[in-house]
């Protein structure tokens, strides 16, 4: 089912706002999911099964949040930053995302940072078209 | 494990502002897998900083009228950067406005000046008592655990 990126943002506006309780005017393409609409750990289990059911797509959850996958294991980080293994993990699970700028200083704090609005839009204009 | 999500207040000034201090540890049993490789604070346990610290707030303004001191809607919740072992948060909350049995706040923590999360935030405070009168003794009891507490949190006046 193919859908425009204004159709498939509308629907993912609709989604964080009943996942984290946020105004639909917070919620616009450069928001970033942790730092400005109060998403954390949790919510992202909430936004990805909500998601599934507002696109009818399966979303491993790995697949939209690559973070908690990276954090956990040893070779992607060290000494709070992403080493090269770890970028080149993160780059082949979000081939959307332009992660240029994190990369020059992969520091893990502002891993949050790369997880806005857009990027949802863009995952799920990719998995539907 | 005890939730206890502030180890000190530093700061108190009756119905308007408290400081608190909370100490990341490593031997935080949720840390494990929060993430293995990279142990931070769950965002929910910045917000509870934040949380209890309002409560001790109304608790001590209001003399400890209230047994039940509880989140009513949390809003404009953000998280900034994480917070690891070995870092300190310190929480200032300031009070919008307390009444009998409903409070509102807005607080922020932050460790060595680097933003760590910021919140608005109601609670609502009760007796268990005003549902049922037989609770009269819980609410006691409760209100005197929880002085005693409160004299292991603050060493101020």
């Amino acid at each position: 089912m193919a859908m425009t990126k204004d159709e498939i943002l509308k629907e993912i506006q609709d989604v964080l706002v009943d996942a984290l309780g946020v105004d639909d005017d917070e919620v616009t393409p450069q928001a970033k999911l942790m730092a400005d609409l109060g998403a954390e750990s949790i919510d992202f289990l909430d936004i990805v099964f909500r998601m599934e059911k507002a696109f009818g797509i399966k979303i491993p959850r790995e697949e939209l949040f690559p973070a908690e996958a990276l954090l956990s294991t040893a070779d992607f980080v060290s000494g709070g930053k992403l080493t090269q293994k770890g970028l080149d993990e993160l780059k082949k699970r979000m081939p959307h995302t332009d992660i240029s700028k994190f990369a020059a200083d992969p520091n893990v704090n502002k891993i949050g940072d790369l997880f806005t609005v857009q990027v949802l839009v863009d995952f799920v204009a990719a998995k539907l078209n | 494990m005890k939730f206890v999500l502030i180890d000190k207040i530093v700061k108190l000034e009756t119905a308007k502002e408290i400081i608190t201090t909370k100490n990341v540890s490593l031997s935080e049993e949720y840390l494990a897998d929060h993430f293995p490789v990279f142990p931070v604070l769950p965002g929910v346990f910045l917000l509870q900083g934040l949380i209890e610290s309002a409560c001790w707030l109304v608790r001590q303004s209001q003399n400890f009228a209230n047994s039940m001191v509880l989140l009513a809607q949390a809003k404009n919740v953000k998280y900034k950067s994480f917070a690891a072992p070995g870092m300190q948060i310190r929480y200032t909350v300031t009070a919008k406005d307390i009444e009998d049995n409903i409070s509102s706040f807005v607080g922020s923590g932050e460790c060595n000046g680097e933003p760590i999360v910021d919140a608005r935030f109601s609670l609502r405070h009760f007796n268990l008592a005003e549902k049922n009168s037989k609770f009269a003794i819980e609410d006691a009891y409760i209100i005197e655990k929880l002085k005693e507490r409160y004299k292991l949190l603050y060493s101020g006046q």
